[in-house]
């Protein structure tokens, strides 16, 4: 057995880990997108998400390969298995999750250790929830045309998000990710890793602290999601782009038509006379 | 009528209705016209749909976009669970937006921006609706991969379709053991009430104790099938990418379809210029 029960893990067992967190979470992520939010005036209750199984995952097992089926999970389970993909703009939510997790996990050293356990989550959570916030304010101020001049929009975004931000910590945070979190892990810790061929996460065997080097990682990952949120929505570029085609507009269109037109012509003929050989 | 209302929603939304609408949804309609296009033409052409109408303020264009959308994700015959969602996931977007701006003072100016605002997103979502849902999972799994996307995303698509169902079915046997063996709080008084709910919800949060442990098992199954296989090599080998991706063959049909969606595009351009 302890030729098995290895130190360090290995490739297909980081790979077990991820298949593991991606299924889990995923199964969750589909419930939470079905469960109805319910709203208390303009308090808005709502099971924001499961994340204490990807918390969980992560404290016992390789952080990084729970963080990137966590968020491999949620994209495949509940955006594209339901037909919510949301194109370049999911970039933002995978980075987002996966940071998260993946701070969570490096955080705890010894899983035995309840009270860092407890700070972990809330921190992980609130790390993720912040990201969020920041990247849905910018979103809203960058896609509406003249944010500034539409009366009451800035206020109401700002107030929504902020809102909603202390709303998810205090409600969803506590409620599902601490909690539950401080009550899976003693309870798996040395059940479930000997499930995967491995022993135990020890003081000794987990990964050094958290580094300035891999916190900067995660500052660079950070920009890339707002970045690429913010290319899914903005495009200043090509909104010039698209205004400077348009002016000859009639032309182009004109052109495009017949283009069209000619190239379904000449697909049709070439189908039919496919079909005669 | 109101509880009789409420049981029929309630039935409506049990575990097994929701499993059928996953299948449904993934291997239900191979049969329609999305489902037999090539997966490389639909995601390029997804990719149009999904990104230009961010860019584009015009309204004509924006609309003539969503009626094709629309028509695509008929021709689709995608499940009724995921249009709802669809419908809630808008309405939550931008219909909430809306309310609290008004909230704040905001007055008929603030309608334009937002209506353009739901025309982008319902088009944007739509369009995905037509490929991810009418597409068979492993057909999207080969386009995605065909276009250099990573081995363990489309690994994983097809895997979770397949997996779906049976972790379900057990979430649901766990959850229905624990019932059985519990005891649930009285719930006629609203303070009973909310006592039951919260005892529901401790209940879900227990049951994923002994699902993480049964997953583990399964997932270290999988894996170990997998490495028999020779998957972590496989999946860098190019000879075995080329095997896997022979199958896929550009028709006459993928051709009319782009062409079609381009007149559709260019008529709407013109319509634009005119108005």
């Amino acid at each position: 057995m302890n030729q098995t029960q290895n130190k360090t893990m290995n490739q297909s067992q980081k790979l077990m880990v991820f298949v593991l967190t991606m299924s889990l979470y995923g199964l969750a992520t589909l419930f939470t997108e079905l469960i109805p939010k319910f709203q208390v005036g303009i308090v808005e209750f709502s099971v924001e998400y499961f994340l204490f199984i990807p918390l969980v995952l992560a404290m016992l097992f390789d952080p990084l390969s729970a963080a990137l089926g966590a968020a491999t999970g949620e994209l495949v389970f509940s955006e594209i298995m339901l037909g919510q993909f949301g194109g370049l703009g999911e970039a933002e939510k995978f980075i987002t999750v996966t940071l998260g997790v993946y701070l969570a996990g490096r955080l705890v050293r010894d899983p035995r250790n309840t009270r860092m356990v407890g700070i972990a989550a809330i921190l992980g959570t609130g790390a993720q929830l912040l990201m969020g916030t920041i990247v849905d304010i910018c979103k809203v101020q960058f896609a509406v045309e003249d944010f500034e001049a539409v009366a009451g929009l800035p206020e109401s975004v700002f107030a929504t998000e902020g809102f909603a931000f202390l709303n998810d910590l205090l409600f969803s945070g506590i409620l599902f990710c601490l909690l539950p979190t401080l009550y899976l892990v003693p309870k798996l810790y040395g059940k479930i890793e000997p499930l995967l061929g491995m022993s135990p996460r020890t003081p000794e065997t987990a990964a050094p602290a958290l580094s300035a080097k891999t916190l900067a990682g995660c500052a660079v990952a950070f920009v890339c999601a707002v970045a690429a949120e913010l290319l899914a929505t903005s495009g200043l570029e090509l909104i010039d782009w698209e205004a400077s085609w348009a002016e000859s507009g009639t032309a182009v269109a004109v052109g495009m038509i017949a283009a069209a037109v000619l190239a379904l012509a000449v697909l049709m003929v070439m189908k039919k006379k496919a079909e005669a050989k | 009528m109101m509880q009789k209302l409420s049981e029929n929603i309630l039935d409506k939304f049990s575990m097994d209705f929701l499993r059928s609408q996953v299948l449904k949804n993934a291997y239900g309609n191979n049969d329609t016209v999305i489902a037999a296009r090539d997966p490389r033409v639909l995601l390029a052409w997804y990719l149009f749909f999904g990104l230009v109408p961010w860019f584009v303020q015009d309204m004509t264009f924006l609309l003539g976009c969503f009626v094709l959308v629309m028509i695509t994700t008929l021709l689709a015959r995608v499940a009724g669970l995921v249009l709802l969602l669809f419908g809630v996931g808008v309405f939550s977007q931008t219909g909430y937006l809306l309310l609290v701006t008004w909230l704040f003072g905001g007055d008929a100016s603030a309608i334009m921006p937002l209506l353009i605002l739901t025309l982008k997103v319902a088009t944007i979502s739509l369009a995905s609706v037509t490929v991810f849902s009418g597409l068979d999972p492993d057909r999207l799994a080969n386009g995605l991969m065909w276009y250099g996307c990573p081995e363990r995303l489309s690994f994983s698509i097809s895997y979770a379709y397949r997996i779906l169902p049976m972790l379900m079915e057990e979430f649901q046997n766990v959850l229905l053991s624990y019932r059985l063996r519990g005891n649930p709080p009285a719930h006629d008084t609203f303070a009973g009430k909310v006592r039951y709910l919260a005892y529901q919800v401790k209940i879900i949060m227990y049951a994923f104790y002994p699902l993480m442990l049964n997953t583990a098992k399964r997932s270290r199954t999988t894996v170990e099938a997998l490495e028999i296989r020779g998957y972590r090599y496989a999946a860098t080998n190019k000879e075995v990418r080329r095997i896997k991706l022979a199958g896929l063959r550009l028709t006459w049909d993928d051709g009319i379809f782009a062409a079609l969606s381009l007149l559709w595009v260019a008529a709407t351009l013109l319509l634009g210029t005119l108005v």
